[in-house]
C-alpha cells in the first residue's frame, strides 16, 4: 500500500531499506531467479501479496499481541 | 412487534455514525467497550475469554443480544493467549497459568536493563523497523525463537508456523463474528482496524518507559529519527485494517505518551508531530480515527483540536469530560466519562444520576456517544451496565 507523501517525506522512508507492507524487496529476489520466460508481473505481485502477510504478521506481533 | 434485526443493524449503524460525525441522531448511541465482562455476564472464566476466542465472541454476541446496544467490539478481550503462547510471547501473563483463572490479562514489562531493545540499537531499528523486529526483537520477546547466527530449533520453526496460521485463522474469523452480531441482534462492530503512535510503540514494547524517558534526556535525537521511522509502516497497519466502508473508525491505543508521563517540551517534540501526520493522512483517506485516551489527556486538547473537523472520535476516561467537551467537542464527537469504579461499585441510581449529568452536560447538540471510562471488565456489576444502558435509551432521545 502507498503511503502518502507527507509521512514519508517526515519518515525519510523514500531512502529508507524498509518499505511498508514488504519484507524482502521484489527487485532483491528478481536477482535470485535470473529470466523470467512467463508473466513477470503475476510473479512479483504474488512474492509481494506473500510478503505482505509476513509484514502483517510482524507488526501485528507488535501492535496487537 | 421485535424489528427485524436487518432494519435494527441499518437504524443503529446510522445512529453510530451521525454522532461520530458530530451530528444529531435520532438516540444517544450506546457502545461499550466490553471486555471481560462479557465473560462475567455469559458465565465464562477470564481464562475461557481469553484462550478461547470462539468463547469470546459467544460471550460478546449474548451481550449484544441481551442489552440494547448500538455497536461493540466483536473482541475486546483482544489479546487471545492461545496465539501468544503459540509463538511463545513471554510477555503475558495468562490467565489460569499465570494469574488466577478469573483475572485478565496482563502484560509485564520487563525491568529498564532487560529492555527488549538496548539503547545502542536506535540505529539499527532506524535503518529497518521490520528487519528489526524480526531478527532482534521477536527473538527476545519469544521463548521459542531462535537468535540470528544461533542454531535453529524444532521450537522456533514451530513457532512461525503455528504463530502465522493462528493469527490468520485469528484475524479471519472476525469476518463471520461481525456477520452473525448484525444477523443475530442487529448490533454494529464498532470499530476496525489498529493504530498506536510511534512514541507509545517505544515504550510499550522496545525500551520500555523508564529506558525511553532516559533516552529522551541521553539521545533525543534518535528517539526522534526511530519515532520518525515507525511512522509509514504504522500508518500502513492501521489503513490495512480499516473499515473499506469508512462507517467505523480505527481504533487508536493511546498509552503513556502524555502529561505526566512525560512534559509538555516533549509531547510537542516527539510524540505530537509523529502522531499527528499519521491522522491527516488517514483521514485523507477518508476513515476516521477513535483516539481511546486512556487516562487523562486533557493537557493536551489543544494540540488535538489542530486536526481536521469530524476527522476523530474523542474517548474520555479519567479525564474532566465536560472540560473536554468545552474543549474540542465543537470539532469532534466525544465518547465515555462513566467512571468504571462507579459501575462497580455504586449504585444504579448513582449511574443513573452520572449518566443524567454528561448528557446533559455534552451531549445537548449531538456527537456524544455513551460508554464507560475504561474498557469494561469483569468487576463491573450487571445491574450497573443495565442501568447505564436503560437510562440512555430512555433519556437519551433528541
Amino acid at each position: 500500500m502507498e503511503c502518502i507523501d507527507g509521512v514519508n517525506r517526515m519518515s525519510k522512508q523514500e531512502e529508507a531499506k524498509s518499505q511498508p507492507g514488504i519484507c524482502i524487496q521484489w527487485e532483491e529476489k528478481l536477482k535470485e531467479l535470473g529470466e523470467i520466460s512467463g508473466d513477470k508481473e503475476l510473479v512479483r505481485k504474488i512474492w509481494e501479496d506473500n510478503e505482505a502477510l509476513a509484514y502483517m504478521y510482524i507488526w501485528h506481533c507488535l501492535l496487537s499481541f | 412487534m421485535v424489528k427485524d434485526t436487518e432494519q435494527l443493524y441499518i437504524e443503529r449503524l446510522s445512529r453510530y455514525t451521525t454522532a461520530m460525525h458530530n451530528e444529531k441522531p435520532d438516540k444517544i448511541p450506546i457502545r461499550p467497550f466490553v471486555a471481560e465482562f462479557t465473560a462475567k455476564y455469559a458465565g465464562y472464566t477470564c481464562q475461557d475469554v481469553t484462550h478461547d476466542y470462539q468463547k469470546a465472541f459467544a460471550a460478546v454476541r449474548k451481550c449484544a443480544a441481551d442489552f440494547d446496544w448500538d455497536a461493540v467490539v466483536g473482541n475486546m478481550v483482544y489479546v487471545w493467549t492461545g496465539l501468544t503462547q503459540a509463538i511463545g510471547l513471554k510477555y503475558y501473563g495468562v490467565p489460569g497459568i499465570d494469574v488466577p483463572a478469573d483475572t485478565g490479562f496482563q502484560y509485564r514489562e520487563p525491568p529498564e536493563e532487560a529492555a527488549f531493545m538496548k539503547p545502542e540499537e536506535y540505529d539499527q531499528l532506524i535503518e529497518d523497523p521490520t528487519g528489526f523486529l524480526f531478527n532482534v526483537w521477536l527473538p527476545r520477546v519469544s521463548a521459542d525463537v531462535s537468535e540470528m547466527e544461533q542454531p535453529t530449533s524444532y521450537r522456533n520453526n514451530l513457532s512461525f508456523l503455528k504463530g502465522g496460521m493462528a493469527m490468520l485463522s485469528y484475524f479471519n474469523s472476525f469476518g463471520q463474528q461481525n456477520a452473525l452480531l448484525r444477523s443475530e441482534s442487529g448490533t454494529v462492530s464498532a470499530i476496525a482496524g489498529i493504530l498506536k503512535a510511534p512514541f507509545d510503540i517505544l515504550a510499550d514494547k522496545l525500551r520500555g518507559y523508564l529506558g525511553l524517558v532516559t533516552d529522551l534526556l541521553e539521545r533525543p535525537e534518535k528517539v526522534l529519527t526511530a519515532c520518525e521511522a515507525l511512522m509509514p509502516h504504522l500508518l500502513h497497519i492501521a489503513l490495512s485494517g480499516a473499515d473499506p466502508d469508512k462507517n467505523v473508525p480505527i481504533g487508536f491505543w493511546m498509552h503513556r505518551g502524555c502529561v505526566p508521563f512525560i512534559s509538555h517540551e516533549h509531547f510537542d517534540k516527539f510524540y505530537w508531530p509523529t502522531l499527528k501526520p499519521v491522522i491527516e493522512e488517514i483521514w485523507a483517506r477518508g476513515h476516521q480515527v477513535l483516539f481511546y485516551a486512556e487516562g487523562d489527556w486533557n493537557a493536551h486538547l489543544k494540540s488535538f483540536a489542530e486536526l481536521p473537523e469530524k476527522s476523530i472520535v474523542y474517548h474520555v476516561d479519567k479525564a474532566d469530560i465536560f472540560e473536554v467537551h468545552k474543549a474540542i467537542g465543537r470539532k469532534f464527537c466525544i465518547s465515555g466519562g462513566i467512571d468504571n469504579a462507579l459501575l462497580s461499585y455504586g449504585t444504579a441510581d448513582e449511574v443513573r444520576e452520572r449518566c443524567k449529568k454528561v448528557i446533559d452536560g455534552v451531549a445537548g447538540d449531538g456527537g456524544y456517544i455513551m460508554d464507560a471510562s475504561a474498557i469494561i471488565q469483569n468487576d463491573a456489576s450487571i445491574e450497573n451496565i443495565r442501568a447505564m444502558t436503560e437510562f440512555t435509551r430512555e433519556y437519551g432521545v433528541y
